[in-house]
């Protein structure tokens, strides 16, 4: 049974609908008519100057047909298995170290978000010069053992997918935060019970503690695989989706229909990276039983 | 047997700690020592000292572009829209914890969900939408985009915060003839400020950094932003490394000077996101 409001509530309804009032506006513009006019548009012909004609499904035929989504679309299968498996991964076994406690932890952990604070574009800037082939560091670690060795990491196949790939595969500190934050709200009193029951080392760590890490690990896995569907600057900064089409991302596709005034199709990439964001977000909560706790 | 183990498992994760620090650190470093060498020495021995310190191409930068207007832009776009979103959204979160109202779980539902929208997918709306409002290649436009940023993140943060305000300050102010607006603003907001610190340092260093939606809304050199500025650099300066280096190092340089200042609450602020969702 719902409890009817009093009357001292009531006369709170004025001021409640007031304070939001401004979070409903900016929802409103910036989320909710976005959202809906993506998804209408998406099936018209739309330069942005006249008004849109319906053409049904052609803008999502013609992606599929075209071989730049279709190469995207492969990117981020690839992309997303390397960040959920090795990125998350790495996050997690920094996690597991730093929770140890050993000397030099909280520098480490300190240290590791640095990446995070300065922008992507100047992150991918700084990694354009590290795989720089006249001046850039790695090359010339390299040509230290071959003296003859070229390669333009970022302009050539296949490297550019793998030399972006690098800009952000290690730098996981969110998961290893997050983990780290879940990691050591683990009760103590269980550690010492399992402990007395034989689990030791790996044992531990597989039985106790990664099982109870789960919500931290799938809220990493769902942070990672989303910024893979909106990765922009380290492509866009670097390759620009080339060579060819090699490192094409679903943000540069749209961003160049959109340059190029077709916005019918430009919003029915955005309607396809918000379907897969919502499945991501649906397998992976469910994957992870994420909704249960263990306390 | 198990004294190697033990002693091989401790290598095992200092290595691991030390890649940690080499590359998080090492770029950076790289960047800030390139940009004190001349050009010859950047190409001939990269990962070699620079021979003399001067900081002429600094001074030459900033007396040639307008980095004070970039970095101005940057901090007037990020600072006035975190200050707004986050009393806007502060006022929703509190009376979403506090009290019962028709439509509440609606609205804080479809507040939350925002998290899962990739912003990307916004693009061609917001673009037409600050198109019509006449604020293309205007920093004003920029900031109001910006207002929309870490609403289902503060939602969570300050929900949380709020809720852990006890209700018995509230009642006890209540009677003695404290308004609506008072209760909120004397009582509750000066209890969540860790929430409303941690919400803010989140959100202004989005803004800070953001990169997609500035490249998309501005043009004109007077309204853009440090991120965007820099990528103008790359082709302006494309055979003078020395430049390149030393306006990439005047670009990450001030986002690391916060990030010193305010270390554990930036950490503190990535964990608990991640918790409380």
């Amino acid at each position: 049974m719902r409890r009817k409001p009093g009357w001292q509530e009531r006369k709170n309804y004025k001021w409640i609908y007031l304070f939001l009032l401004p979070t409903v506006i900016i929802f409103l513009m910036f989320y909710m008519v976005p959202i809906i006019q993506v998804f209408v548009t998406s099936f018209t012909s739309w330069d942005g100057f006249n008004s849109p004609k319906f053409n049904g499904l052609n803008n999502y035929i013609n992606l599929f047909k075209g071989d730049a989504f279709l190469i995207s679309l492969k990117n981020l299968l690839a992309w997303g298995l390397i960040a959920m498996t090795l990125h998350v991964g790495f996050g997690t076994l920094v996690a597991f170290i730093l929770y140890n406690k050993p000397v030099g932890w909280r520098f480490t952990r300190a240290v590791f978000m640095v990446p995070n604070v300065i922008s992507a574009a100047a992150w991918a800037m700084i990694y354009r010069f590290i795989f720089n082939n006249d001046f850039g560091v790695l090359n010339r670690i390299i040509r230290f053992f071959n003296p003859d060795f070229n390669v333009s990491w970022f302009y050539s196949s296949p490297w550019a997918f793998w030399s972006i790939t690098l800009t952000w595969l290690f730098y996981a500190v969110i998961v290893t935060l997050v983990v780290l934050g879940d990691l050591m709200n683990i009760p103590q009193e269980w550690i010492e019970a399992a402990k007395i029951d034989g689990a030791e080392g790996w044992k531990l760590v597989k039985y106790i503690q990664l099982p109870l890490c789960r919500n931290a690990i799938g809220t990493s896995v769902i942070c990672s695989l989303t910024a893979r569907i909106t990765m922009y600057e380290q492509i866009s900064l670097t390759t620009a989706g080339g060579p060819g089409d090699d490192t094409m991302s679903l943000s540069i596709l749209l961003v160049n229909n959109l340059m190029d005034y077709r916005y019918g199709r430009a919003n029915a990439i955005g309607v396809i990276m918000f379907i897969i964001g919502l499945i991501v977000l649906a397998v992976i909560n469910k994957a992870f039983r994420m909704n249960e706790s263990d306390y | 047997m198990r004294i190697v183990k033990k002693t091989l498992t401790r290598i095992m994760m200092y290595v691991a700690m030390i890649f940690v620090i080499v590359i998080s650190v090492f770029p950076i470093l790289w960047v800030v020592m390139s940009s004190f060498k001349t050009n010859a020495e950047i190409l001939g021995s990269p990962l070699a000292l620079p021979s003399s310190f001067s900081l002429e191409t600094y001074i030459y930068l900033f007396q040639t572009y307008n980095f004070p207007i970039y970095f101005a832009n940057s901090l007037l776009a990020s600072v006035v829209s975190t200050g707004i979103s986050l009393f806007v959204f502060s006022m929703s979160a509190y009376v979403i914890a506090k009290y019962k109202f028709p439509g509440r779980m609606l609205l804080y539902m479809l507040f939350t969900i925002t998290l899962l929208v990739p912003g990307h997918s916004r693009t061609q709306p917001i673009f037409t939408l600050v198109m019509q409002l006449g604020l293309y290649d205007n920093i004003w436009g920029l900031t109001l985009v910006y207002l929309s940023a870490g609403m289902a993140m503060s939602m969570f943060l300050l929900k949380a915060g709020f809720m852990a305000v006890p209700k018995a300050l509230d009642e006890a102010a209540l009677i003695d003839g404290a308004s609506f607006i008072s209760i909120f603003g004397r009582i509750n907001l000066p209890l969540t400020k860790g929430a409303l610190t941690t919400a803010g340092i989140l959100m202004f260093l989005g803004n800070w950094n953001e990169y997609y939606f500035a490249s998309l809304l501005t043009s004109s050199d007077t309204s853009r932003t440090l991120p965007i500025a820099l990528s103008f650099f790359t082709s302006e300066f494309s055979y003078n490394y020395t430049r390149m280096f030393a306006a990439l190092a005047i670009v990450i340089i001030p986002g690391i000077l916060l990030y010193a200042v305010a270390q554990e609450q930036v950490q503190a602020s990535v964990a608990a996101t991640g918790i409380k969702e």
